[in-house]
Formats: C-alpha cells, structure tokens, sequence
C-alpha cells in the first residue's frame, strides 16, 4: 500500500509536470520548390531564345547597315531595314514580357537580383552613381557608352529610337501611311549590335546560374516580401510613360509595351511563388494563407481590368494612374505584411 | 390549425434563413469584412471619377451594409467609434450621390483608419480578457509597416498572440507586444499619410490630398490616448483641431490653410513616439546616433578640397551617416525632450545645420565644428547607459559601411572601398572587437583574417581590393565577412547550448530529488513496529503536498520572472546570481557532512518528539507529521525551483522541462527501487558523484553570469593574450577567454574544494578530539 502510494506521488508528479508544460508546436513540414524552379527555368529558355532572335536580327541589321557604309538614308532605301526593324521589336516584345514573368524571382532572390540590375531595373551611371548598372557597351566604331542603364531600356530606347545618341535620325515609314510618326527612325546598327549581344549574353548568364539555383524556403518567402510592394515603382513609371503623359512622357523607356502589362507578368511569376509555399502558410494560419491568395488573386485582377480599360482606349490622367496607383500600393502593403507575418509564424527568416 | 402550421413553416424558415445569413457573416473574417467596406468605397470613388453618381451611391450603401456586421463588435470595444464610423459612411453616402469627389476621398480615408482603430480596441479588449482566439481573429485587420529595401514589416503582434495562444506569452506581455507593434505601424502610417498628403499637393492632386488628410486624422485619433497621456489634455485637443482644420482645408481645397494646418501638425508631432522604445532599443539607436554623427565629417573631409566637391561617393555617404543620424535622433526625440528640452531641441537643429553644411559645401572645419557640439551635447544628454558599447547597433553600423564598400566595388572604385574597408575594421575596433574576442576568439580570429589576409580559402578584402580582384570576387569577401559579423552578433547575444541546459537542470533536478528521497526512505524506515506504521501516512502526505507547493511555486517563480521580464538580460544576471547563491549552499552543505546528517538528525528528532510513544495518532500530531513530510521535502523543491528559473530565462521554458523531465525519471528509478524493491543503493557515492556534478555545474554558471554581466556593462571585459578556447566549451561550460570569467570561475572552484577540505580538517579535528577525550576518559578510569 505504502509502496503503491509513493510510486503514485512520483508518477502524479511527473505527470503534472508533463501536463502542466505544453510542447512547443514544432513546423517539420517542407514546402515544394520545385514548381518555381521549374517555372524559372522555362522562362530562362524563353527567355534566351528571344534574346538569340534578337542578336540575330540586329546582327543582320548591321550587315546590311555595314554594306551601306553606315548611310541611313541609303539604308532607308532598303525595304529590309524596315523588315529587320519591324522583326527585332516583335522579337522584343517577345523577350521582355518574358523576363517580367519572372522578375518576381529574379529580383527577389538576394544570389540573382543582380542580374535583374543589369537585365531590367538598374538605372545609368549619370541617374545612381552608387546602385546603377556597373557594364559599359563598347561599340566597334569605339564609341563607349559607360553605364547605360538596363539592357531592356537600352534596346526599347535604340529600337524605338527614344535616346537621340542611339539612334541614326534617319526617318523610315514604317506603317507606309507617308507621315513622320512617332518611332519612325532607324536604330543605330552598331549600338542595336551590341546591346543585343550584351543582353543575349546575360540572359543566357542568368539561365546557368537559375540552373545552379537551389531555392529555399527563406528565398520564396524573400521574393515576395521584396517584389510584392514595388507596385508603387511600376505605377510610378506607368505615369511618366507614353501610355498615360503620352508625348509629354519624361521616361525613355516603356514605349512599346505598357507597364500595366508588366506588372500583370511580374505578379503571375509572384502567385507561382507563393502556391509553393501556400500549403505551408495554410497548415500554419488557414486564415492568412486565404487573405495572401485571394489578396494576389484579387491585385492580379485588379491590375488586369485597368489593363483592359488601357488597351480599349481609355486614357488615364496622371491623377487617375496616381489614385490606382496608390490603392494597389495599398493592397500590396497589406499583401506583404500577412507573408511576412506568415514567415515569422513559420520561423522562416527573410534576407535583408 | 391550418393557419398555425404554415406560419410554423414559415417561421422556422426565417429562422434558417436568418441563421444562415449569420453564419455567411460570421463566415467572413473581421479583415475580409472590412476589405469589402474599403472596396466598395473604392469602386464609389472610381465611379466617380467616371461621373456616375448612381454607381457610386449603389457602391457607398453596399459599404454601409457590409459595416453593419462589424458595427456590434466594435461598438462593444468603443460605442462612440462604431457610431462615429456609421456617421462616416452616411456621410460617403451623401458625397457619392451628390457627386463630390473631395468629400468622398476624405471621408473614405477616415472609414478605413476608423475600422483599424477599432479592430485594434477590440484586440486590446480581447488580450485582456485573455481571449488569444478573439485577438488572433481581429488583429488580422491592420495596416503593417511598408517593406523596404533595408526593412521588413515586423510579426511582433502576431508572434506575441500566437505565444499567448499556445501559452508561451503572459497575456500582459501579449498586450504590451501587440501595443507597441501597433502604435508604431500606425505612427509610420501616419506619417507617410501626412507626407504622401504634401506630395498630392505639390502636383496639385486634390482627390489623394483630400483622402491623405482623411487617413491622417484617423491615423492619429488611434495614437490619441497615447498623445493625451504624454502631452495633456490640452495638447491633445490642440492637435485634434489642427487634424480638423488640414481635411477641412483640403476639402476646400484652400493651399493656404493646408500648408498653415501642416506646419502646426509637425510642430504638435516633433517627439512624439506612441509606443515608447524599450532600453535595450533606445541603447541601440543612442549607439546607431553616436556612430553614425560621428563618420560625418570623416566621410565628408574625404570628399571635399577647397571648397569644392571631389568625390561625389564619400559625399553621398556623409549624406548617408547624417540621415541615419537623424532617423535614430527622431526614434528617441521624445524621450530626450523629457530629460533636457533645450539640448534636445539644439542637438535636433544642428543635425539639421549638419545637411545644410554638407549641401552648401561647407569648410570641413566648420562642419567638424557641428558635429563636435553635438556628439557633447549627445555626452551630456543621453543617460550613461545608453552610451555604452552594443553589439547590435555596433553591427548595424558596420553592414551600412559594407553597403557603401559593396557599391563602391560594383563601380570599380577599390580606393574608395578600401577607405570603406577601413572605416568598417575601425568601427569593429572600437566596438564589439574586445568582446568577440574574450567571448569567441575563434569567430573574432575569422571575422578579422575577412577584413584583412583571408580565412580558410576564402580571400580577405583587403588582398581583394588591393590587387583589384574582380568584383563578384569583392562581393564574395563582403558576403563572408557579412556572414561572420551575423555569427558573432548571435554569439554575442547567444546562451548556453540547450543540451547544457538540459543536463544542468536535470543534475539538480536528480540531486534534489535523491535528497528528498533520502530523507523520506530515512524517515519512513524508522517506523517499522506495527503501531509506529500509522504515522506512515501523514508524512506520505505532507510530502505529497509538498510536490504539489514547489509546482505552485514555480508558477509563481515563473509569473514574477514574466513581470520582470522588461529587466532583459540584467534579469539574467540577477537570477543567475540567485541560482549561483543556492548552488553555493548546496555544495558547501554537502561537504560539510554536519549539514547532511545534522539535517537527518533534526528531522528524527522531530519525528521523535511528534510520535513520543503514544499509540494512538491524534490530530495536532497527525498535523505535525504533515508538517514534517512537507518540510522535509519542499525545501529541496523549493531550491530546484530557485535555480532552474536562471535556466528558463537563459534558454527557454521548454529546454529547461526536458532537464527537469530526465532527472525526474532518474529520481523516480531510484524512488522505485528504494520504496518498491527495498533494495539499497549506494547513496553515499551517489550523494558524492552528483555532488561533483553540482560543482561543475556551479563553475560553469558562474562563467555564463560573469559574460551575461560583462554583456551587461556591470563588469569590464579583459581578453587573456594568446589564450583559445573552443566557443563550444563556451556554451557548454561557460568557459571564455576572459581574465574576469576564468577568474571566478577558479574562485568557484576552489570555494567548493576548499570548502570541502575544511569539512574534511574540521571532521579531522572532531575525530582526533573524540579519541583525545576518550583517551583521557579511560585514563580517569
């Protein structure tokens, strides 16, 4: 009896002790990466087949500019400059759009985010001596242009002739209808040359390094805390663009294609990030998975309509595009803190 | 009949409908309520904007309507709000029908900065009460602060009700977590309302203006009572007018009133902080000021030759460092303005004059001038704890310098980036160097060799840009040098290693434990004859009872070390100290053996003096022998309880219960084996070994608290030359390479081995005089 008595005081303690001392919620569950590894790696291949395209085109464009002597006027003459011309910005609109597929990534994880410097988001040397891009373009005339900005501006700004020095003032008529419009000039073949090359080669850079790339947890959940609140960037330069200043526009860039589609691109590469990470979120708070998906579901859309209303002809003032421009900032703030409030649930630590 | 029976029907079918249309709101969490009010208000604006006053009024009752599931909630935390906040939208119905776009904006930026305010009434309300479900649900109905490059948004609150949720956070400090994260979201909001309010203005946007003003004033109304109580009543109502008259001018559009209402907000905002920072952060940022004001002028003599800008780089740095200066000046104004206004106010305008000197290319000397006036305005003002050496800010300091050097490189501009190179090393000198190197000589050997000649294959970036190496190479340098510095912040700021933990706790748990089975098995033993058995029971009891006290008391242990909690790590070392304390007893007792067996003898004389030969048990002694059992027993549960408090708050709760569990199931062994199977083990071996244990035990907490206190600043930090210990042997047995923390550690040591031969000479003494006086005793025979 006395014997049962003591062992129970012992076994009631340790049960006390165990009962009263809750376990800490251990996260043992990994999230599949491999979805965004595989959307990376095929927008790498796309992405360097356009930018092949490209070379191509621009390489032939020099030919035939080289077998000119170099004169534009006589150049114009030629049916196929304009051919070539017209070919090397379907090329381009085929190459960018691709790469802002997966901008997202690239610009979100600290060991590729340089790449997005150079390919699309660094400005000249002249607008950031300290953060702008670090290559020069070395013509083979000997003209040396130091730190010109992005390789996308750059070409966007050779093909549609919006940087004076890039272009060879020669006017060529492009749709045929017998007036000077806008973008109407030939490119300078040896800058078109050589930027295509340039971007060529870093695109094909940035697909071995995605190849060697293994993403992380902590890189997933980075990419979106850094790519998801740059809406304010892209409304910003959606503003002084054509699209809505139109000839007043300050930006040598973003010509061809609106940046509202841009941004649609650069938000799908985003919700495949996050569908990897969801079921982790979803196991951890079911209720801040639902508001991040349905949150970049509903940012998507949004972006998407004003894109629409864009494309159907509605010009929108500055203070229009201010006003969208600060609500989808808005959203993406929210967007942003419920990942990293998430992440910080999941210990998941974010680079700086 | 017939007519009761459909009405029945019908009844019931309300009720589901009714019931279902509950259960679709209830559906819908607080956040997703909420977002639906601030989108239908957006589609209103949108609609007019398009000139469609009907759309706009359809989409500003659909707000109405979805407010009307939030409003009881809200107005159980605050009536006036949920009112305030239906009067808002009745009055976003009216501007949407009549069209009037700035009425609209506006009064949307109130509606949205309302429902925060009262999802954040209703958190509060919720953390007190304890309801961590409640709390969890609201506080998804927020605003976070804005990611940055350098910044992300904080999980403060939500970590803090998860913890509460799972039991791991007192429900106070769930409440003064989820507060301070909240009120420093929302002062960063509204001061980016207020400025993205100038900016609207500035290009003459009148709609974002009207609703920035709108936001601002909700924005602040939520930071009110944290104004009221710092400022008065007064003040408060002063500010309120002047959030009044900044909408009001935006909604006439009046430039004037606007600019005077702004120029009244900022001054009634200069040092206001609503969630004040702890110590440990104003230490930080006081740090960050010191550093940053102080590579001012160096940067910008770099830059500067008569009188004309020749490095534009070392310029934009002295930029840099000033506006860090600034940031963390503005972090701790309000702070400062309470201990001396006058400096406060002068060290505010001469980092001010500092900017304008660095744009007006002004004499090196001057401005050297400057910032020497404020780093003795600084000495003078900022409390002295505040000044002294910290390894985070010390770290933040140097990773703003590896930026610079980082972008320096990216441009091939080695020269500038060794001068960032050298500027790093210095600031790691002055800093946290001294520590690293007593504390993890091995990581401060590392983090060195990356500065200057390299470490274990990997370049130095010294050798890098000295030779020119290609950048990704530099970057590389940088990114392991980066790396080191995050080790030797986390060893800086690191414990001892969990599995130390464990075995100490369950040492003292299995010694203590041994103890109170000794005496137990020792009393019970002695009541063998059949009338002496009754006795048994009681102090069974009483030693049962005294199980239950010393968890009671670690509750209570446990509750005051949460209250206490803001101490941070002096807590640490004023705990430890304690734990130190009790070790020092119980070793010193256990050698002296006049402890043990005089203890043994006084439990047997009490017992003696209970039972006193009666045969029948009464009361008062059934009470004593309770009594007995419980002392017996709790005084070792109250010394375990004492020391592994120092456990808990060096790693953890958890860690801690996995030591107390392990020695718990040693001591049950042994309580089985000795009360179930009456076998005799050697105790007096046992009692020795663990008694040796307890020793190292002692030695290596006295490390641990001399480094927590050397962290501290209450004990100076002397590295021994030449002289390398493992950082594991650090962790494991608080050995580092200090003449302070080796020092005592020897001082320990010898205290319990010199204590030991003490008991050894006294036992001697007693041993030579008892033979003596028997010797005289048969010679008197």
């Amino acid at each position: 009896m006395l014997k049962q008595r003591l062992l129970g005081i012992f076994a009631a303690g340790l049960l006390i002790t165990s009962a009263v001392v809750p376990a800490p919620a251990q996260n043992t569950e990994a999230a599949d990466l491999s979805a965004i590894k595989a959307y990376l790696l095929g927008k790498t291949v796309d992405l360097t087949e356009a930018t092949a395209e490209l070379e191509t085109i621009a390489a032939r464009y020099y030919e035939i500019a080289e077998e000119a002597g170099f004169d534009y006027e006589a150049l114009a003459e030629n049916p196929e400059a304009a051919e070539l011309l017209l070919a090397a910005r379907e090329a381009w609109i085929i190459a960018s759009p691709t790469y802002e597929q997966m901008e997202g990534i690239v610009a979100g994880v600290p060991t590729l985010a340089d790449y997005d410097v150079t390919l699309d988001a660094g400005a000249s040397g002249a607008e950031d001596p300290v953060e702008g891009v670090t290559y020069n373009l070395e013509l083979p005339d000997g003209r040396v242009f130091e730190r010109p900005g992005n390789l996308f501006g750059v070409t966007e700004a050779t093909l549609w002739s919006t940087i004076a020095d890039y272009s060879s003032g020669v006017w060529v008529d492009l749709d045929g209808n017998g007036e000077e419009d806008f973008a109407e000039l030939l490119p300078d073949a040896a800058m078109l040359l050589v930027g295509t090359q340039t971007l060529n080669a870093v695109a094909e850079e940035l697909a071995a390094s995605a190849e060697a790339w293994e993403p992380t947890e902590s890189d997933a959940f980075t990419a979106l805390v850094v790519m998801v609140p740059t809406m304010s960037e892209y409304f910003g330069s959606w503003k002084e663009s054509r699209f809505v200043a139109g000839d007043d526009a300050t930006r040598t860039d973003f010509v061809a294609i609106s940046r509202l589609a841009d941004i649609q691109d650069i938000l799908g590469g985003l919700q495949v990030v996050y569908q990897s990470v969801s079921p982790l979120v979803a196991a951890e708070s079911a209720d801040f998975d639902s508001a991040i998906s349905d949150g970049l579901v509903d940012l998507h859309a949004y972006v998407a309509d004003l894109y629409t209303q864009e494309q159907d002809g509605r010009v929108f003032t500055a203070e229009e595009a201010d006003f969208f421009g600060s609500e989808a900032q808005d959203r993406a703030d929210t967007i942003t803190g419920q990942i990293a409030q998430a992440a910080a649930l999941l210990e998941i630590e974010l680079a700086e | 009949m017939s007519f009761r029976r459909p009405s029945l029907y019908l009844l019931c079918g309300l009720l589901l409908l009714g019931c279902a249309g509950i259960i679709s709101a209830q559906e819908q969490s607080p956040r997703a309520l909420a977002e639906n009010v601030r989108q239908a208000l957006f589609d209103a604006q949108g609609a007019l904007l398009s000139g469609d006053t009907q759309t706009a009024a359809d989409a500003a009752a659909e707000a109405q309507s979805d407010f009307e599931s939030l409003r009881p909630i809200i107005a159980d935390a605050d009536a006036a709000l949920a009112d305030q906040l239906a009067d808002y939208l009745n009055t976003a119905q009216t501007a949407a029908s009549e069209g009037n776009v700035l009425a609209l904006a506006n009064i949307r930026g109130h509606i949205w900065s309302g429902l925060l305010h009262g999802s954040a009434l209703v958190v509060f309300d919720a953390l007190e009460a304890g309801d961590a479900a409640t709390a969890e649900s609201w506080l998804t109905l927020r605003d976070y602060r804005p990611s940055t490059r350098f910044s992300r948004p904080g999980a403060d609150a939500t970590l803090a009700v998860s913890g509460l949720r799972a039991g791991e956070t007192a429900r106070e400090d769930a409440l003064a977590a989820v507060t301070a994260d909240l009120y420093d979201t929302y002062q960063t909001q509204l001061n980016m309302a207020l400025n993205d309010a100038d900016a609207a203005s500035a290009r003459q946007f009148t709609m974002r203006r009207a609703e920035e003003t709108g936001l601002a004033a909700g924005y602040f109304n939520l930071l009110a009572a944290a104004y009221a109580e710092q400022r008065g009543t007064e003040s408060h109502d002063e500010a309120v007018s002047a959030f009044e008259a900044l909408g009001n001018a935006a909604l006439a559009n009046d430039d004037a009133a606007y600019n005077a209402a702004r120029a009244e907000i900022d001054r009634m905002l200069t040092g206001f902080r609503a969630a004040p920072l702890s110590d440990d952060e104003a230490a930080r940022r006081a740090g960050q000021l010191l550093r940053f004001i102080a590579l001012v002028p160096i940067e910008y003599e770099r830059g500067v030759r008569n009188g004309e800008v020749v490095n534009d780089i070392e310029i934009q740095e002295a930029l840099t460092f000033r506006e860090g200066a600034a940031a963390a000046f503005s972090d701790l104004q309000g702070a400062l303005l309470s201990i001396d206004a006058e400096t406060t106010t002068r060290v505010g305008e001469a980092l001010t004059q500092v900017e304008e000197q660095i744009r007006e290319v002004a004499e090196p000397a001057d401005l050297q001038a400057t910032v020497a006036a404020i780093q003795s305005d600084l000495t003078a003002l900022l409390p002295a704890e505040w000044q002294e050496s910290n390894a985070a800010s010390d770290v933040d300091v140097i990773y703003s310098v590896l930026d610079t050097l980082e972008g320096a490189a990216r441009q091939g501009e080695y020269a500038a980036a060794e001068s960032s190179r050298l500027e790093a090393y210095a600031l790691l000198e002055m800093g946290m160097e001294q520590r690293l190197r007593g504390f993890a000589p091995e990581l401060a050997a590392r983090v060195e060799s990356l500065f200057w000649q390299g470490y274990e294959g990997q370049d130095g970036l010294a050798t890098l840009l000295g030779t020119h190496a290609p950048v990704d190479q530099v970057l590389a340098g940088i990114g392991a040098l980066r790396a080191a510095l995050a080790d030797s912040q986390e060893v800086l700021g690191a414990g001892s290693a969990p599995g130390a933990i464990i075995g100490n706790a369950a040492i003292i748990v299995f010694r203590e434990g041994l103890e109170a089975v000794l005496i137990l098995a020792s009393l019970l033993a002695s009541l063998r004859t059949i009338e002496e058995r009754k006795f048994r029971r009681p102090i069974i009891m009483g030693a049962a009872l005294a199980l239950v006290a010393t968890l009671i008391t670690w509750v209570i242990a446990h509750s005051l070390l949460q209250i206490m909690l803001p101490l941070g790590e002096k807590l640490e070392v004023i705990v430890s100290l304690i734990a130190i304390g009790v070790l020092l007893l119980i070793t010193n007792w256990f050698f002296h053996k006049v402890y043990w067996t005089g203890w043994m003898a006084n439990f047997h004389q009490r017992k003696k003096r209970l039972i006193g030969g009666i045969a029948v048990i009464t009361i008062s002694q059934s009470l004593g022998l309770i009594t007995l059992g419980f002392t017996s027993i709790y005084r070792e549960g109250f010394e375990t309880v004492l020391f592994l408090q120092s456990l808990v708050l060096d790693a953890g709760l958890w860690t801690v219960i996995q030591g107390v569990l392990l020695g718990s199931v040693g001591v049950a062994i042994v309580g089985f084996i000795t009360f179930s199977l009456q076998v005799r083990l050697p105790y007096k071996k046992m009692l020795i070994v663990t008694g040796v244990m307890i020793g190292v035990v002692l030695v290596t907490m006295v490390g641990h608290t001399t480094q927590a206190m050397q962290s501290v600043g209450w004990m100076p930090v002397t590295p021994i030359p030449g002289l390398q210990i493992p950082y594991w042997m650090g962790q494991w047995f608080g050995l580092y390479s200090t003449v302070q923390g080796i020092g005592l550690q020897v001082f320990a040591a010898a205290f319990v081995i010199g204590s030991y031969f003490l008991a050894e000479r006294q036992q001697k003494v007693k041993r030579v005089n008892a033979r003596k006086m028997a010797t005289t005793a048969s010679q008197k025979a």
